[in-house]
């Protein structure tokens, strides 16, 4: 049997030709600021850099030197206990607010509550950190309203023991509208029928919740719990306004530490390997997420 | 011929005119090019800097020179990584305005020009305190010109002082009468609170060193190559800002704001600042004045300058003029009179305006020999990080002084280590 090539059109090549042609500056922002910082970043992990006094190839010795860092454990273990109760508490703040808010109440209250809770979202992290360093402080409006009670006043950013969950509480304000608004949109997708069925077989709204509402907006469930976990793994400005890492290491991230090393203390070739290994901590963390997921989201 | 009178003034004003214009031609040069400028500050340090290119300008009409000025907004270790990649970029500036923080860590990578010759050519720097051009050589030769300077002083509310009946701070006294001073100034509401405090413990490098110089010891070891973390006189000096903290109760833990705007509102009593809060005092109409931090061992204090220096490459008359103008006896008199900063010049010190506010400004010119410079190795970027992390970490009570000191002594030490290791590949 004779195989006969089929021939390719002018057509054929023109539009392949054409396809490339519209793809390409998307692809080529996509590897000069995506790809090649993140190639670049690798190398600069295994070097010592320093353009004037000559760098090389120092090996592992980067990663050796974060994994044997006492530090590292500390500043580990902050990003880790931020993000658990970051994402918590925006995730479950953010479904009861949406649970609320999903019921008959005249239009504009609702919009006025949306929008109340919305607001913060949509204000820079920076300002918002600067303005609660301010009620933080020592002699801030917290510790003020503690002293008219007759309580005494609470080191909110200066003690180690309430410097995370000050930061967490903030960024909680902050975040959780952006949760809730997407939880509303979730919750609207829940059917009526079956709600309503569920309410005639006389069905408790515990159980409602339980069994059909969460079931159906498991999976942006999902999604917030991932898109959550990515965003506080990467948590900067608002521990570097409120407490730049301190006092001591008790507030310190991962990114803190990589900008500190890579940007203040010119170690760029450290700061590289601690990128690098947060990458892969991400990594490792979404794909449990990942795994985890294929058991508990029903749709 | 008849010369009208108006003729002959006309004639007369023109030739003046040629004869001025001439003149200037004599003194101005026809070479042209442009000069990059990187200062740092804020808008009143673009003033004095535009003021100083504008006479630059006069003998060099045809040199176009552009200014950028960085706030230092995240410290001098982010500003040392922008300027070392300018320079890996080969796009670096032609004159850089910096700080003592970074000269080691620029001299010993070679990005600047060694400038003695200007220097000694200069007349007018012979005005200068010679500690400052000390401060400015690695390895003997001068890379930098000081421009102006900061001691840190003890800025006291003479108002608060009076109500608490406390009496001035005078010269000579000592960390026992500060404490006491300290605790009398505190004061307390019905439930126990605080709503003034006595003083304000530092929360930055270059605030607290004073403590650890008046106690005759240092972080670093004199010439800046170690730790010196682990003498007994430095935990000392930590425990005495520990105990004002917690057991006195004096003052606040050190946190991640200064208290500036508490000092402005009379809601603390002293503070150690050099002379740039004295602008922001003088607007807030306090009744304050400055004493000589006290001493334990000695009267020393520290001093950290700002100065300028030529880029690798960059040197020419052309931008050897324009330094000489930002640094010259004008540039001098506008620092001066801006209370940004002590002026270098000791002539620019001790015009009236300068010594009008506070009734001790003669102190700031006048400590500057018992000065020690900021410890700025060419880690100083590490230095100061690990430092002020162990530091804070020991006033909140979170790691013991002894092993806060111990721990910083090792990260120090590791640090001076990749330093040297660095240096010598």
């Amino acid at each position: 049997m004779t195989v006969i090539a089929a021939p390719t059109s002018d057509l054929r090549s023109s539009q392949a030709r054409a396809g490339y042609l519209f793809a390409f500056p998307a692809l080529a922002l996509y590897f000069v600021f995506v790809l090649a910082p993140v190639v670049v970043t690798v190398i600069l992990s295994f070097a010592y850099y320093d353009p004037q006094l000559g760098s090389h190839w120092v090996g592992l010795d980067n990663f050796k030197r974060f994994f044997f860092d006492f530090r590292s454990k500390q500043i580990f273990w902050n990003t880790l206990r931020f993000t658990l109760f970051a994402v918590t508490g925006n995730v479950s703040v953010g479904l009861l607010l949406a649970l609320a808010l999903n019921r008959a109440m005249p239009g504009w209250l609702l919009y006025f509550f949306r929008l109340a809770f919305f607001l913060p979202v949509i204000i820079a992290a920076a300002f918002v950190s600067i303005v609660w360093g301010y009620f933080y402080q020592d002699n801030g409006i917290f510790n003020y309203y503690l002293r008219t009670l007759d309580l005494p006043a609470v080191h909110w950013l200066t003690s180690a023991a309430n410097a995370m969950p000050s930061i967490v509480f903030m960024d909680v304000w902050k975040n959780t509208g952006f949760f809730m608004i997407i939880f509303i949109a979730a919750l609207q997708g829940v059917p009526r029928t079956i709600m309503e069925a569920a309410i005639m077989d006389g069905t408790s709204p515990w159980r409602r919740f339980w069994r059909i509402t969460l079931p159906w907006i498991s999976p942006v469930v999902f999604f917030a719990i991932v898109y959550a976990s990515i965003g506080a793994l990467q948590v900067y400005e608002s521990i570097y306004i409120l407490t730049k890492g301190g006092p001591g290491d008790a507030t310190r991230s991962m990114s803190i530490n990589i900008v500190e090393e890579a940007f203040g203390s010119f170690q760029i070739g450290y700061g590289a390997s601690v990128a690098v290994v947060m990458t892969l901590v991400i990594l490792v963390i979404t794909g449990v997420q990942l795994v985890i997921s294929r058991r508990l989201v029903r749709y | 011929m008849t010369i009208s009178r108006r003729t002959l003034l006309a004639s007369t004003a023109a030739l003046a005119a040629v004869a001025v214009t001439s003149k200037f031609a004599l003194a101005q040069s026809n070479d042209s090019g442009t000069i990059r400028v990187l200062m740092n500050g804020g808008d009143a340090d673009l003033l004095t800097t535009n003021n100083a290119i504008a006479r630059f300008n006069k003998k060099f009409p045809n040199y176009k020179v552009t200014v950028d000025m960085d706030p230092i907004s995240t410290g001098w270790g982010d500003f040392v990584t922008k300027v070392l990649a300018q320079f890996a970029s080969n796009s670096q500036y032609d004159i850089y305005g910096t700080a003592i923080e970074t000269f080691q860590t620029f001299a010993s990578r070679g990005v600047f020009e060694p400038i003695d010759d200007f220097v000694a050519a200069n007349p007018n720097y012979s005005d200068f305190a010679p500690a400052l051009f000390e401060d400015c050589k690695y390895q003997g030769k001068t890379y930098f010109v000081p421009t102006s300077w900061n001691n840190i002083m003890i800025h006291y509310n003479r108002d608060l002082f009076d109500k608490a009946k406390v009496g001035y701070p005078k010269a000579g006294w000592t960390w026992d009468d500060f404490r006491a001073a300290a605790k009398a100034l505190t004061v307390k509401d019905a439930s126990g609170n605080v709503t003034q405090w006595g003083y304000e413990v530092p929360n930055q490098n270059f605030f607290v060193q004073p403590w650890f110089f008046s106690n005759g010891t240092g972080v670093l070891s004199d010439d800046w190559s170690k730790s010196n973390m682990l003498d007994p006189k430095v935990a000392e000096s930590l425990q005495f800002l520990h105990d004002i903290i917690h057991v006195d109760g004096s003052s606040p833990i050190p946190g991640n704001d200064t208290l500036d705007n508490q000092f402005l509102a009379g809601q603390v009593a002293m503070m150690s600042r050099g002379h740039w809060v004295i602008p922001n005092i003088k607007n807030a109409k306090l009744n304050t004045d400055v004493a000589i931090p006290p001493s334990k061992v000695n009267d020393y204090t520290v001093v950290g300058f700002g100065a300028v220096g030529i880029a690798k490459g960059s040197k020419n008359p052309a931008v050897e003029a324009l330094l000489a103008e930002l640094s010259g006896p004008e540039l001098e008199m506008d620092v001066a009179k801006a209370g940004g900063a002590v002026p270098g010049s000791k002539a620019a010190a001790s015009i009236p305006e300068f010594l009008a506010f506070p009734p001790s400004a003669n102190l700031f010119y006048q400590t500057l020999p018992h000065t020690k410079a900021v410890p700025s190795p060419a880690n100083f970027q590490e230095v100061e990080k690990i430092f002020i992390r162990y530091y804070t970490a020991m006033m909140a009570d979170e790691v013991s002084i002894a092993d806060g000191c111990k721990q910083a002594d090792a990260e120090l030490n590791d640090s001076f280590a990749r330093l040297k290791a660095s240096l010598k590949s």
